[in-house]
Formats: C-alpha cells, sequence, structure tokens
C-alpha cells in the first residue's frame, strides 16, 4: 500500500468535521464579526452602516466590571471543578471494570433531569430554614437561618455542580489508559508517592485535565442562569449581559461586539494555560 | 457563496441519512389546523379541546419564551406559518411596523363587542384595526404586613431600610428603572438620558434591600418567607394571593404601570380563517370567564367580569374607582434612551450583588 | 481475587456521589408535594403525577427530546471520532484552525448561535423542525466527543497499530479492530454528554424549532408568564425510575457476559 492513498483515507475521516465545522461553525462566526460592527436600528435589527461604536461602549466601567466578575467567578468554579473532579476521575479510573461502568451510569443519571429543575434542588436545600440551615442549627453550627440562597457561595456551588462531569469524564478517559506500570517503576526507584504522582501520574494525564478545564472554564464563562437562579440574578456575568442586550435592548451588533471579545479572551486564556501547563506532548490539544 | 450552499446541503443530507428520520418539520397546510403561538400554558386544556371539538380545527400549539423570540422567528418566516400569535404589547408595535401583522376584518368576529374599552386604542394599535386584547397585567407591589413593619403605598416606600434584604423584582429593567421614574414624578417613556441617570442614581440607593431578581415563579419566594415584599407579574400576585390571602396588594399611589397581552393573526398567516374562529371563540364570556380564571390575569372581557367566581374576582378585575388615567404603559423608546436604561440596570445589578 | 477493605478513595468517590444526588432526591421528594410552590412542603399528594398523566403534549415533548438527544449525539459522534482521528494521522495547518472552529460552539454563548442559526438556515431554506434541530444540536454536541476522542488518542501506545499492520491488518481492519475499542469509553462518555447538553438545550431549540416541534426543555421554559408546575418534577421523577430500571434490566441481563469477561480479564 502507497502512502499517498493511505494520507488521502485519512484525510477522508477528516472531511465530515471539515465540512460541518466550515458550514455550521465558520459561517456563523463570520456572520457574528460582522454584525459586531454594525450600527443598531433604532428600535429593531441593523442598519448596514460600519462602525467602531460597539467595541468602545464595552470600555466604559459598568460593562469592564461585568467582564471581570465572570472572569473571577470562571476561575473560582474551574479551580474547584478541578480539586473536586480530578481525584475523583483518577480514582474512578482504578476501580474494577464493573465499578467504572456503575460510575459511569451513576454519573449520567442525574442528567436525566431537568437542569432547571436540579437547580430547584439546591434552592430547596439553601432556602432559609431549609435542611441546611436545620442541620447547622441542630448542629450548633450556627444560631440563626443563614440565608445562603441567592448569594455567591450558592451560585459557586451551583456552577460546580453543574460543570463537574465535565471534568470528570476528561480526566477519567484519559486516566484509564494511563500506563500504571510506570507509576510503580518510580516507586520502586525510591520515589516517593507525592513525587511519583508529580512525575508520572500528572503527567500522565494532563490532556484530560486540559481537555476538562477547556470543558469547565469555557463554558463557566457563560452559564448565567446558574447565577440568575441562584443568585437571584445579582451577580452580572457577560452571558447575562449579551442575554439582556439581545432580548431586552435589542441591541443586536453590542451583544455580537460582547461575544468576540468573550470568545477572543477565552481563546487567549486558554492558549495561555496551554503554553504554561503544555508540554510538547500536549501540541495539537485544541 | 453558491459551494458554501452546496456544502451546507450536503452536509445537511448527511446528518439526515445518519439518523434516518426528520420527517415532522413541515406538515400539510389543511384548512382543519390552527398553528397557535405563545408562552405555553396560555390557556386551559379545556377551552382548546372545547375548540377543537366545536370546529374541527386542530390547535398545534408552539411556544415561545420571550417576545423577542416570537418576533425574530416570525421575522424569518416572513410573517407566515403561524395563524394567530399571542404577545406583548410593545413588541406589537414593532411586528405592525415590520409589516408583518394583518388588519383584522371585524365582520368575522360577532364578540367583538365584549371586550373592555379601557384596554382598547392603546399605544400599539390605536385604532384597534390589528389587535384583539388578551390578558392584561397591572403593575402592583404585594406584601406580607406579617413580617414587613412598614407600612406600602406606593414605590417611594420600598426604598425604606426597614426592607433591608427583604425585596423581590422581576427582571423587567423598564418596570424597575420605571419605579424610580415613577418616584421621580416621570414617566415611564421618557427619553431624556439625563432623567433615566437620575433615576439610576436613585435606584442605586434601592439596592441594599434587593434579595433577589427573578422572573419565573417569583411568588413562591414570597410565599416561603425569603423575602418579605415583592414586585411581580399580575398572574403571579394571583397565585400568591390565592395561597395567602394575608398578603397585601398595593396599587402604587405614583401611577400604575398597564401591560396588555394581545392577539393578532401575521399577515400571511395560513390558516387566518381558523384564527377568527378561535379569537371569536374565546371572546364568549362563559369560554373568557375559564381562560382567565387559569391564566391569573386581569380579564379583557367586560362580558365575562360577572361570571368570574369570587375566590378569583379580586385579582381578575379592576378594583372599584379604578381610573384609567391613572395608568401609564410602557412603550418603545429611542435607541438611546434605551441604551441608557440598559445601562442604569446594569449598574443597579451590580450594586445589588455587592 | 475481591478485597471488602474500603479505602479513603472509595469514599471520596461516595461522598462527591451522594453530593451530587442531593438534589435528585429532594427533586423526587418533591415532587409529591401538595403544594405548588416549589420549595415549600404541603403534605403528600399525587396530583402532579395524575396531571402529568393526563398531559400528551408532555410525553410527545419527551419522545421528541429523546430523539433529538440520541439523533444529534450519534451524528455528533460518527463526525467527532473520525475527525479526531483522522487529525492523529495527518498533520496539517488546516487542522489547528479547524479544530479551533469545532469547539468555538460550546464558547459562543447559546444564544448568540441561537439566533445565528436561526438566519443561517432560513437562508438555506431549511424547513424548520427535527432536521434543523438535528443540525443545531449536533454542533454543538461535536466539542465534547472531539476533545474526549483526542485526550484518548494523544500518546495512546502507536506500537500496537503498528504491530497490526505489519501483520498485514488493513487501514479500517486495524481502526476498527484495535483503535475503536481503546477510545470506546471516550467516545461513550462524549456521547453521554451530548445527549445530556441536547436533552436539556432550551435556546437553540427555541430558535430552530418548527410549527408543531417541541421538546421538553422549551415547554419547561416557555411556562415563565403563567408559572412553571410540580408537574415538570414527576416527569423527572418517572424519567429516573425508567432510566433505573433500564439499568437494572441491562445489568441482570448481561450478568453471565460480564462474568465471563471479568474472569477472563483478570
Amino acid at each position: 500500500m502507497n502512502t499517498r492513498k493511505k494520507k488521502q483515507g485519512y484525510w477522508l475521516t477528516l472531511l465530515p468535521l471539515y465540512l460541518f465545522t466550515i458550514v455550521f461553525v465558520g459561517a456563523p462566526l463570520v456572520y457574528v464579526v460582522v454584525l459586531s460592527f454594525l450600527q443598531r436600528a433604532e428600535t429593531w435589527g441593523v442598519t448596514g452602516q460600519f462602525t467602531l461604536q460597539n467595541y468602545r461602549q464595552i470600555f466604559q466601567p459598568v460593562y469592564l466590571q461585568t467582564f471581570v466578575d465572570s472572569l473571577k467567578l470562571a476561575f473560582l468554579s474551574t479551580a474547584l471543578i478541578t480539586l473536586i473532579g480530578y481525584p475523583f476521575g483518577y480514582f474512578m479510573a482504578k476501580l474494577s471494570p464493573k465499578g467504572k461502568k456503575r460510575m459511569t451510569l451513576a454519573l449520567m443519571i442525574p442528567f436525566w433531569t431537568n437542569s432547571l429543575i436540579r437547580l430547584y434542588g439546591w434552592i430547596i436545600i439553601f432556602r432559609a430554614n431549609g435542611p441546611l440551615d436545620q442541620l447547622l442549627i441542630a448542629l450548633r453550627i450556627v444560631d440563626q437561618p443563614l440565608k445562603l440562597l441567592y448569594t455567591y457561595p450558592a451560585v459557586v456551588v451551583g456552577m460546580v455542580y453543574a460543570l463537574l462531569q465535565f471534568m470528570i469524564f476528561a480526566v477519567y478517559s484519559s486516566a484509564e489508559k494511563m500506563d500504571w506500570s510506570l507509576v510503580e517503576a518510580a516507586r520502586d526507584l525510591g520515589a516517593s508517592p507525592i513525587t511519583a504522582f508529580f512525575t508520572v501520574t500528572l503527567k500522565q494525564t494532563l490532556p484530560g485535565l486540559l481537555s476538562g478545564i477547556i470543558l469547565t472554564f469555557i463554558p463557566s464563562m457563560g452559564l448565567f442562569f446558574i447565577a440568575d437562579i441562584l443568585g437571584g440574578n445579582k451577580v452580572v456575568l457577560v452571558g447575562s449581559l449579551i442575554q439582556d442586550q439581545l432580548v431586552k435592548a435589542h441591541n443586536t451588533p453590542f451583544a455580537a461586539a460582547l461575544a468576540v471579545v468573550l470568545m477572543l479572551m477565552t481563546t487567549l486564556l486558554i492558549a495561555l494555560y496551554r503554553k504554561i501547563a503544555g508540554g510538547k506532548e500536549l501540541e495539537g490539544l485544541v | 457563496m453558491k459551494k458554501l450552499l452546496a456544502f451546507a446541503l450536503a452536509g445537511s443530507m448527511a446528518a439526515t441519512l445518519f439518523t434516518g428520520c426528520s420527517s415532522a418539520a413541515s406538515q400539510p397546510e389543511s384548512k382543519g389546523e390552527l398553528n397557535l403561538f405563545t408562552w405555553m400554558g396560555m390557556f386551559p386544556d379545556e377551552v382548546l379541546k372545547g375548540f377543537e371539538e366545536e370546529t374541527g380545527i386542530t390547535v398545534n400549539y408552539s411556544n415561545f419564551d420571550t417576545d423577542e423570540t416570537m418576533l425574530q422567528k416570525l421575522i424569518q418566516a416572513e410573517g407566515g406559518s403561524y395563524d394567530l400569535i399571542i404577545a406583548d404589547d410593545y413588541i406589537i408595535q414593532t411586528a405592525i411596523e415590520q409589516g408583518l401583522v394583518a388588519e383584522l376584518d371585524k365582520s368575522k368576529l360577532s364578540n367583538l363587542g365584549n371586550v373592555n374599552p379601557i384596554y382598547q386604542g392603546q399605544f400599539f394599535d390605536p385604532e384597534d384595526a390589528y389587535t384583539v386584547p388578551y390578558g392584561a397585567g397591572v403593575q402592583t407591589i404585594v406584601y406580607d404586613p406579617n413580617t414587613v413593619n412598614v407600612e406600602i403605598n406606593g414605590y417611594a416606600d420600598l426604598w425604606d431600610a426597614a426592607l433591608q434584604d427583604n425585596l423581590a423584582i422581576i427582571g423587567n429593567y423598564r418596570v424597575i428603572n420605571g419605579m424610580a421614574l415613577k418616584v421621580m414624578g416621570e414617566s415611564y417613556n421618557t427619553t431624556d438620558v439625563a432623567t433615566i441617570q437620575a433615576a439610576g442614581e436613585k435606584l442605586l440607593e434601592l439596592a441594599p434591600n434587593i434579595r433577589l431578581i427573578k422572573d419565573e415563579n417569583l411568588q413562591d419566594d414570597l410565599l416561603s418567607g425569603e423575602v418579605g415584599a415583592a414586585v411581580m407579574y399580575t398572574s403571579q400576585v394571583t397565585l400568591a394571593k390565592l395561597a395567602n390571602p394575608d398578603l397585601k396588594v398595593v396599587f402604587p399611589e405614583e401611577g400604575i404601570g398597564l401591560g396588555i397581552m394581545a392577539q393578532f393573526i401575521p399577515a400571511k398567516a395560513p390558516n387566518a380563517d381558523a384564527a377568527y374562529q378561535f379569537i371569536d371563540y374565546i371572546l364568549q364570556p362563559e369560554i373568557a370567564k375559564q381562560c382567565f380564571e387559569h391564566l391569573g390575569y386581569y380579564c379583557t372581557n367586560q362580558a365575562a367580569d360577572e361570571l368570574i367566581e369570587e375566590e378569583y374576582r379580586e385579582f381578575l378585575t379592576l378594583p372599584e374607582g379604578f381610573s384609567a388615567d391613572a395608568t401609564e404603559m410602557i412603550a418603545p423608546i429611542s435607541a438611546e434612551a434605551e441604551e441608557a436604561h440598559v445601562q442604569v440596570w446594569t449598574e443597579f445589578k451590580n450594586a445589588c450583588g455587592q | 481475587m475481591k478485597r471488602k477493605k474500603i479505602r479513603p478513595s472509595h469514599l471520596f468517590l461516595a461522598l462527591v456521589l451522594a453530593l451530587m444526588y442531593l438534589p435528585i432526591l429532594l427533586l423526587v421528594i418533591y415532587s409529591f408535594n401538595e403544594s405548588k410552590i416549589s420549595s415549600v412542603w404541603g403534605g403528600f399528594s399525587l396530583k402532579w403525577y395524575q396531571q402529568l398523566l393526563a398531559d400528551e403534549k408532555m410525553f410527545e415533548a419527551l419522545a421528541n427530546s429523546i430523539l433529538l438527544g440520541i439523533s444529534s449525539s450519534v451524528c455528533a459522534a460518527i463526525i467527532g471520532t473520525l475527525g479526531a482521528f483522522g487529525m492523529s494521522k495527518v498533520q496539517s495547518r488546516a487542522n489547528t484552525a479547524v479544530e479551533y472552529l469545532a469547539t468555538l460552539p460550546i464558547m459562543i454563548p447559546e444564544i448568540i448561535l441561537a439566533m445565528v442559526f436561526l438566519a443561517f438556515f432560513s437562508l438555506l431554506g431549511l424547513p424548520f423542525g427535527m432536521t434543523t434541530l438535528i443540525l443545531g444540536h449536533t454542533a454543538f454536541c461535536i466539542p465534547y466527543i472531539f476533545m474526549l476522542v483526542k485526550a484518548r488518542l494523544v500518546g495512546m501506545d502507536p506500537s500496537l497499530t503498528e504491530a497490526a499492520k505489519d501483520l498485514g491488518a488493513s487501514e479500517v481492519r486495524v481502526f476498527f479492530d484495535i483503535t475503536l475499542p481503546l477510545i470506546t469509553p471516550a467516545i461513550a462518555s462524549g456521547m453521554v454528554l451530548s445527549f445530556a447538553m441536547s436533552f436539556d438545550d432550551v435556546l437553540i431549540s427555541l430558535f430552530v424549532t418548527g410549527v408543531n416541534v417541541n421538546t421538553l426543555p422549551i415547554l419547561v421554559y416557555t411556562q415563565i408568564k403563567t408559572g412553571v408546575t410540580p408537574e415538570i418534577n414527576a416527569l423527572c421523577t418517572l424519567m429516573l425510575a425508567a432510566t433505573l430500571l433500564l439499568v437494572l434490566v441491562s445489568a441482570w441481563l448481561g450478568r453471565e457476559k460480564q462474568h465471563s469477561i471479568e474472569t477472563k480479564g483478570e
């Protein structure tokens, strides 16, 4: 078999992704970028006029603040998700085959419920005089209801809850194919468990961790409905700002500009992260 | 571009092949159908079923979440696809301006006389040429006198420090910014940016009292005691009062905001006749009574007013001596003023989170 | 072979899992709540179940949601897996760009994507309905599959596939016999996530659906004007029960097979 023919075969496998992506993601993206340079019409839609006003508007302090707040929440959530999800995925990969299967199912089942409804579950927990308050009062940790609902910590819990699975699955799928003999070898050579973890395990699971971070960090920039529902809409995120602009103010171009900046920002952050975290073996991962 | 289109078509065909099912897309347009497009839960099942039985027309009920989604879809459908739409006043004005709404043939509506004139001739359709009102909302304040120690008579009382962290509001910035405007004695629809900004300053002082901003099921938080007072939608007020009759409903002394959901027929409705039949059907007092008791908004059908059961009457009909002059509707304003509103609103929400 | 020792790692897994199920448990309990208020207990009642069972639209929407979730996660699995595989074989500068683009749908706020899809599909003249729903959902499902498969393919032991090729296996055979089994867990996880994302999506669905195709989230989220009722809690509970039943039955049916595989593996 000659190499050229082989190459062609591989290109063929790439074709669906290329086609789909260019048509259904590339083209819409161009549309958004174009929109962001247009002027809004008085009541609805856009005029064909070119303007930079939409980008200028982002630099008003109130909107800059929104970007800062979104970043803060995204970093905090991603950090917590990593702290919980990484060990979870890692331990999960160490389970017996049967255990792995069961765990995958157990992780999947919560998804079968509507996310809004799942958040209602947290509302019940956090409600004034709700189960959590009663527990804490019974344990004499606090002496009056905490009013946890509609606060920042409630939002963070909601974010972690909504995105944890992404990290778990990503870490798990890369830990699962890990070569455990390398860890043993390192231990045999006298490395402490911690050294062995950082030199061998972490390195091998890095691709999964990285995908996990991307799969959680990016959506956490846009998942404003959690902030709305558990935070009482008092934490303004870029996502809700875009929603407000589109749905309430009918300012499509400004919303498009906000979206473009958001995309650029996440792209930049992820590139930066890749540079810091990534060795050569990570090349090509997103 | 042509190539792009070809790719797209190839892609979509491939997707169809992969799944082998994509049939539900378009249905034959027979005379026996009504494509109704509105929020979920606007009619009781009995009314829809009753209409289907009486006329033999099948009702296809599709839903949108916000008025803006509706307009986007109607624009893309070029005023077709849907036969009857129920949406909020301000968006209908835009839809009419865009030429997406058909002028009504009133000869086909024998029960039109039942409509309460208070809700007619409003800004979005001054000649009543395009729309028939359905539910109406009246801006009120609801509070629990058992947990709130101040007496609330108007918007200005919401600024009272006694309400700290105890007030819930809906997420409609024209309504909420409008409270500050009303306290200042201004109109909801002022286009003066300086006035709107001044209202924004005033609103910032309200921030410490805000516990939450939410659109759906806000009455739950009032009923569960999470907050003591709330500014919310009329249907929520009705639900709250039904569950807890002790709650007090206040018509703010500064002036009353009015909102109307109205029915209209799109310009190229495929089954316009079915739409007329439906409008006329629900205009019958007996049917309207069922609709409004289900919906929980103010009844716009004056012939139905007296049929409404005692337990609902207080929330569905306007109080004795209600003056239409004291009301003002929120109308679309200039882009510049709208922008000032959004900025004020964003600043306000930021301040609430501090 | 089995050791019944409880390890700290197992405790950790159990604790996190318990926290994950806590809200679900409350949701199940509150589906039997007499009160319409979602967070206040008003006594035991089956009325939401009665209402739900009388609601044909809800079940129609459920069927649509399941169909849509399966179709779009299958489409995404095929496109995403082939793409990730191809990229691991062919070095090209275009790959970087396409990879970036392919993951964009989870970067763009959903509402923007929804509006663009609406405009774009009308431009193409596609009839709005299941087809457009599947296309839209496939677009945001691909990133999940692509990234998970990719993470698994990175650094996979190349000696296996090389050995097979040395023994004369064709490229296609090698893919199906060696590579595919190795990346199956990643594809499965990706499909689970995709299905969940699709099953839960509201904005894109709202914009690209047609006159008479409703999905479950559409029904739930468009109740804003009139209030979301606990009927949906009852539906979620029934779905959970059905899932559990399905899982138990398949576990019971697969018991023999599983057993033989496990003993072989040990």
